[in-house]
C-alpha cells in the first residue's frame, strides 16, 4: 500500500505563497521565481496576492501585484491611444484603486487579470472619455439573481485562464482584428465596420465567432 | 419572467470591452440587472479582456512610480460603499437606471406631448441620447424609422409592433431598415427606456413637425 506516500506533505506551489506573506520582499521574490515554472500556478499566485491585499492590507503582496500589473495596465492604456503621461498617471491610479477595492475581489467570480482589466477599463472611460460607466448592482432590490448560483460567476480557474489566453492568441486574424479593435481601439462594432469598410453583418459574425471560441475555451455549457 | 428579446452578443461585447457610449452602456447595464443570461456573456467577454491584459506588452512605469503609489496607500481607508437609494414600493427601475432618474419610475418628471405619450430625457454624455417614454394603454409613438440605431428596453407594461411583443426586461434593437409603430398593450401604461444615436424619422410630416416642436 502506498498510503504513507499521501501522508507526506506535498509541495503545493499555489499554497506556498501565503506562508511567505509578511516575511519581506526577499521571500516574495524567491516564491515568484519558483512560480515561473508554471503559468497556471502564477495565475493562482496573483489571485492569492490580490486576496491578501483585500483581507490583510498586505503591502508586500501589493508590491508584487504592482510589479506584475502596473506595466501591463500602462501598456493597455497606451494601446488605447492614451498619451504617455496620462497612461502613467492612470496606471498609478488603477493600482491605487486596486488597493482600495481589493476587498471586493472574489476569486470565485473572476481572475485577478479580469478584475484588474475592468478597473482599468472603467478608470479610462471616466478619465479620458469623461463619461460615466453605468453598471448593475447585485444588491439592488430590482436586481434579478440567477436561479443557478454558479451562473453569475464566470468561474475562471487558473488552468482555464491559460486555455482562454491560448484561445485569444490563436484567433484567426480576421477575428483577432475585430476583438483587438473592440478592446484596444475603443471602437463599438458599428464603427469597426465603418473603419474596416466591411458590411456590418461581417463584423457581427466575426465577433460572434470569436466569442464562441472564447466561450468554448472557458468550457461553458453553451459552447 | 420569461424574457424573449436580448441584446445582440456584439453589443454585450462592446459593453465588456468598454467601447459602448454612456447611453448604450446605461440601457445594456439596466437589462443586465434583469438578465442573468446576458450577465454570463458579459463575464465571458470580460475574461477575454483579462486575457488580453495578461498578455499585453508591459510598458515600464517611470522610476519612483512604485514608491509614489506606496506613499499614497492608506491602511484604514476602504472604498466607501455607494449610498443605496432606498427602493420604495415595487422598485421598477434597477440600478444603474435608478441613479440616472434619481429615484424609481414614479419619481420621473414627465414631459407630456400629444397622443398619450410622455417622455423624460436622462443626463448622459457621449454620442447617443437616453430617454424614458411613457405610453398610456393603447397609445403609441407614430410610425417612424431611424437614421441610426435604436435600442428600446421595456420597463413596465408591454408593447407590440411588427417585429413582436415586448415585456419587462426585453430589449428591441432597430436599425435604419426598420419602420415600426410601437403600441402600448391595452392592459396598462408602458414605460420604456430608449437609446438612439440619431433622430427618429416620422412618416407623417405633421407628427414629425409636432415632435420637433415638443423637442421629442
Amino acid at each position: 500500500m502506498m498510503v504513507h506516500a499521501s501522508t507526506a506533505p506535498l509541495p503545493n506551489l499555489s499554497l506556498s505563497w501565503p506562508r511567505f506573506a509578511g516575511r519581506g520582499v526577499r521571500h516574495l521574490a524567491l516564491s515568484k521565481v519558483r512560480l515561473m515554472d508554471s503559468r497556471a500556478d502564477e495565475k493562482t499566485e496573483l489571485n492569492d496576492m490580490l486576496v491578501a491585499v483585500g483581507c490583510r492590507r498586505d503591502r508586500a503582496a501589493f508590491k508584487a501585484l504592482f510589479e506584475h500589473f502596473a506595466p501591463r495596465v500602462k501598456g493597455y492604456l497606451l494601446r488605447l491611444g492614451t498619451t504617455g503621461g496620462a497612461a502613467e498617471d492612470l496606471a498609478q491610479e488603477a493600482m491605487l484603486m486596486i488597493w482600495r477595492k481589493a476587498a471586493m475581489f472574489d476569486p470565485g467570480k473572476a481572475s485577478a487579470s479580469t478584475w484588474i482589466f475592468t478597473i482599468a477599463r472603467n478608470l479610462r472611460i471616466d478619465a479620458i472619455r469623461r463619461e460615466r460607466r453605468p453598471t448593475f448592482d447585485p444588491n439592488d432590490p430590482a436586481f434579478v439573481p440567477d436561479a443557478e448560483p454558479q451562473a453569475d460567476a464566470q468561474m475562471v480557474r487558473a488552468e482555464q485562464e491559460d486555455k482562454l489566453i491560448a484561445a485569444v492568441r490563436t484567433l484567426p486574424p480576421d477575428q483577432a482584428k475585430v476583438i483587438e479593435m473592440s478592446f484596444f481601439a475603443d471602437t463599438p462594432h458599428t464603427a469597426i465596420a465603418e473603419a474596416l469598410g466591411l458590411p456590418l453583418g461581417t463584423v457581427k459574425s466575426r465577433l460572434r465567432l470569436a466569442m464562441a471560441r472564447i466561450r468554448a475555451s472557458l468550457g461553458s455549457e453553451e459552447e | 419572467m420569461s424574457m424573449q428579446h436580448h441584446p445582440a452578443e456584439e453589443l454585450l461585447l462592446d459593453y465588456a470591452a468598454g467601447a459602448s457610449d454612456e447611453a448604450t452602456s446605461l440601457i445594456l447595464a439596466t437589462h443586465l440587472a434583469l438578465c442573468p443570461q446576458c450577465r454570463r456573456t458579459v463575464g465571458q467577454a470580460e475574461a477575454a479582456g483579462g486575457a488580453l491584459l495578461a498578455t499585453a506588452k508591459p510598458e515600464a512605469l517611470s522610476s519612483g512610480a512604485l514608491e509614489s503609489v506606496l506613499a499614497r496607500l492608506s491602511d484604514t481607508v476602504t472604498e466607501p460603499a455607494a449610498p443605496k437609494l432606498t427602493a420604495i414600493g415595487k422598485a421598477e427601475a434597477p440600478e444603474p437606471l435608478r441613479s440616472y432618474i434619481g429615484g424609481d419610475l414614479d419619481s420621473v418628471k414627465w414631459r407630456r406631448i400629444a397622443g398619450g405619450i410622455s417622455y423624460a430625457d436622462l443626463p448622459v454624455r457621449g454620442k447617443s441620447k437616453a430617454r424614458l417614454i411613457r405610453s398610456e394603454p393603447g397609445a403609441g409613438v407614430g410610425v417612424h424609422s431611424h437614421k441610426g440605431n435604436e435600442l428600446t428596453l421595456c420597463l413596465t407594461g408591454g408593447y407590440t409592433d411588427v417585429t413582436g411583443t415586448y415585456a419587462r426586461g426585453d430589449i428591441q434593437t432597430t436599425d435604419p431598415t426598420v419602420e415600426h409603430r410601437p403600441l402600448a398593450d391595452p392592459e396598462g401604461p408602458c414605460i420604456t427606456l430608449g437609446v438612439t444615436d440619431a433622430p427618429l424619422v416620422f412618416r407623417s410630416r405633421v407628427i414629425g413637425l409636432l415632435a420637433k416642436v415638443f423637442g421629442f
